[in-house]
């Protein structure tokens, strides 16, 4: 295909991605030098590094930070690990596999918003699991500032599980049948033959889901903002708290709001910026 | 497995059940797991105005109208040609959706769901026709450019919303004033003169939150795109652009019919997205909302009414998108499959 053709092709998305990504991120580093108010949008001000300063000198900033953190470190690997173990048992499984698997991804197609909405009801007066909490335990269960934290990571795993099920799963139908056995008749176990052989076969797959789920955990937003609204802003992780600078009620500071925005993009290319430069080369050999 | 379909179902079942208890029930300290009464009254309470409709006659409704749309999409699922069966499902539904408030009273509610219904199908029409021809370009383009399109969107594909709420916000903002000082805003077009508009603007309207979905959803339509074209010979297009088609005759007579199952499986994905969405919705529409916001504003009260109409409320608002995943399931696995071992 030639030089023109290409363009020809590509240009509607292109524009697209132009005005509605690229024009937005410059305006998001121009308003992060701004003052500028939710209440009277029509006067920003210059202010140079002043939001930046407001913002590392915030607490609750810190504190998202580390929410965010711990949340991306315990919720990726575990959803994976839990995800594979998942497939191998599907990937066994030979009759009514396609209803388990319906069963398994409902928490995945759901709303988010709404799948943590009744998740929650489940922990809330009335649910069934604060009610068998009580029975065992005699004490009431109520979700509070000390075990929230716990259980969004929790429902969080439960929501993401099945992406990572799902995929695994694809992978290992094209793994070929044959590698499987001759490694079982060289007298290989389970976990000889998962590290041996299933795994370098699905060395792709984890990489490519890693990296979704560490982008998808880090600006997570709808469970996070379901499971705390303004009960429990320490729990907030940064986009919530990003959102709720911005636009709260009233007092809603765009400028710092996009100042937050620029150092969550600076945080996520940080560690972004070696795989994209890798996918950049592959795509290079690719093409000579 | 079994524990594992529990873990992952528990919550669904506890909500549906919740959805058709008596208040009651819902409020006693010991759940009521069975043998409780049962009653749509939720369901009424927030999709209809009116407090005597027989609800079974709803139900019906929407059961004849589903049961249509499934079996035009099983049809199409299987044909060679899927659009026309697909095409025949969405209108069945559309004409449902424009119909109802005919026989029943509607409430607020009901619009979200339209609002729902229009903001998702329009994202997948334009998110799809755009990035078929991207993706399609760019698995056959071997320039430079092309290789830094592909890792920009792959950038962009990490970027939180909120690094794009904002701006979205702000701008739509300043074309409203622009558009009202002009005096633009409030020209009259007699052809687009829906009921419910009088002025042209962008913010708070459905239009602003289908082109935000469109942008943040194209790096991945174009990534996945993209890998499903490759696997197509190029031979194929080859083949009828020797017999005298031009390149685009070729792509949309001998490419586009092949690549069903790809457009289904990315279609998926795009309808999850769309319909799901809930930061754009709330901070981009103050007013026009799609149905997960007008769930979540339910549950600021702690009644045990508002209880069972939330639960009511999900429930209705899951079982849609249930039907159209476990339908296409195959589509879905295999779409993340191909996408992931080219990416």
């Amino acid at each position: 295909m030639n030089r023109r053709t290409f363009w020809w092709f590509t240009i509607p998305s292109v524009i697209v991605m132009l005005a509605l990504m690229v024009f937005p991120l410059i305006t998001t580093v121009w308003l992060g030098f701004q003052k500028l108010l939710l209440r009277d949008l029509n006067n920003p001000e210059w202010v140079g590094w002043d939001n930046y300063r407001d913002v590392l000198s915030d607490p609750e900033f810190w504190a998202a930070v580390q929410f965010t953190l711990v949340f991306v470190v315990v919720t990726v690997p575990a959803s994976m690990v839990f995800g594979l173990a998942v497939a191998l048992l599907l990937d066994r499984i030979g009759r009514g596999r396609a209803i388990y698997m319906a069963a398994l991804l409902l928490p995945f197609i759901v709303t988010p918003v709404v799948g943590t909405l009744i998740y929650e009801d489940l922990f809330e007066r009335g649910g069934l699991v604060s009610w068998l909490w009580e029975v065992f335990t005699d004490d009431a269960f109520a979700v509070s500032a000390s075990n929230v934290k716990v259980l969004i990571v929790v429902q969080y795993i439960w929501y993401v599980m099945p992406f990572a099920m799902i995929t695994f799963f694809a992978g290992l139908q094209t793994l070929p049948e044959e590698r499987v056995e001759a490694a079982a008749l060289d007298g290989a176990g389970f976990w000889r033959n998962l590290w041996h052989v299933t795994l370098p076969h699905l060395r792709l797959l984890v990489v490519f889901v890693g990296l979704i789920s560490v982008m998808d955990a880090y600006r997570v937003y709808d469970s996070v903002f379901v499971w705390t609204g303004n009960r429990f802003t320490e729990a907030h992780t940064l986009a919530v708290y990003n959102v709720r600078i911005a636009t709260a009620f009233d007092i809603g500071r765009l400028g710092k709001g996009n100042a937050i925005a620029v150092l969550t993009v600076i945080g996520i290319f940080v560690v972004l910026i070696p795989f994209l430069w890798r996918s950049y080369r592959d795509q290079i050999a690719e093409r000579t | 497995m079994i524990l594992l379909v529990v873990w992952s179902v528990t919550p669904f079942v506890w909500t549906a059940q919740t959805s058709i208890k008596f208040t009651r029930d819902v409020a006693s300290k010991t759940p009521v797991l069975w043998g409780y009464e049962t009653t749509a009254n939720a369901y009424r309470n927030f999709w209809l105005d009116s407090d005597d409709v027989n609800m079974w006659g709803v139900l019906a409704f929407v059961l004849v109208i589903a049961a249509i749309a499934a079996a035009l999409g099983l049809i199409g699922r299987r044909a060679r040609h899927g659009w026309p069966w697909f095409l025949g499902a969405t209108a069945v539904i559309c004409v449902a959706l424009w119909r109802f408030p005919r026989f029943w009273e509607a409430n607020d509610e009901y619009d979200f769901l339209v609002n729902s219904v229009v903001v998702t199908l329009l994202t997948m029409l334009i998110s799809l026709s755009i990035g078929l021809l991207a993706g399609y370009g760019l698995a056959r383009y071997t320039g430079i450019s092309g290789a830094v399109i592909l890792i920009v969107a792959l950038g962009f594909r990490a970027l939180p919303r909120t690094a794009f709420v904002l701006p979205y916000f702000f701008g739509a903002k300043e074309i409203d004033e622009w558009l009202t000082s002009t005096g633009v805003g409030s020209w009259n077009f007699p052809l687009i003169d829906f009921p419910g508009i009088d002025t042209l603007q962008v913010l708070d309207t459905r239009l602003a939150i289908v082109l935000a979905l469109v942008a943040v959803n194209q790096p991945f339509t174009i990534w996945m795109l993209r890998s499903f074209f490759i696997e197509v010979p190029k031979e194929m297009e080859e083949a009828a652009m020797m017999d005298g088609a031009t390149r685009l005759q070729a792509f949309r007579k001998v490419i586009i019919p092949i690549m069903w199952p790809a457009i289904i499986a990315t279609g998926l994905f795009t309808m999850l997205l769309a319909y799901n969405e809930y930061l754009f919705v709330r901070v981009l529409a103050p007013t026009e909302w799609t149905l997960p916001v007008a769930i979540v504003s339910l549950t600021g009260g702690e009644s045990s009414r508002t209880i069972t109409e939330a639960a009511a409320a999900s429930v209705s608002i899951t079982l849609p998108i249930v039907i159209v995943i476990i339908l296409f399931q195959k589509h879905l696995v295999r779409g993340l499959g191909a996408g992931a071992v080219k990416g």
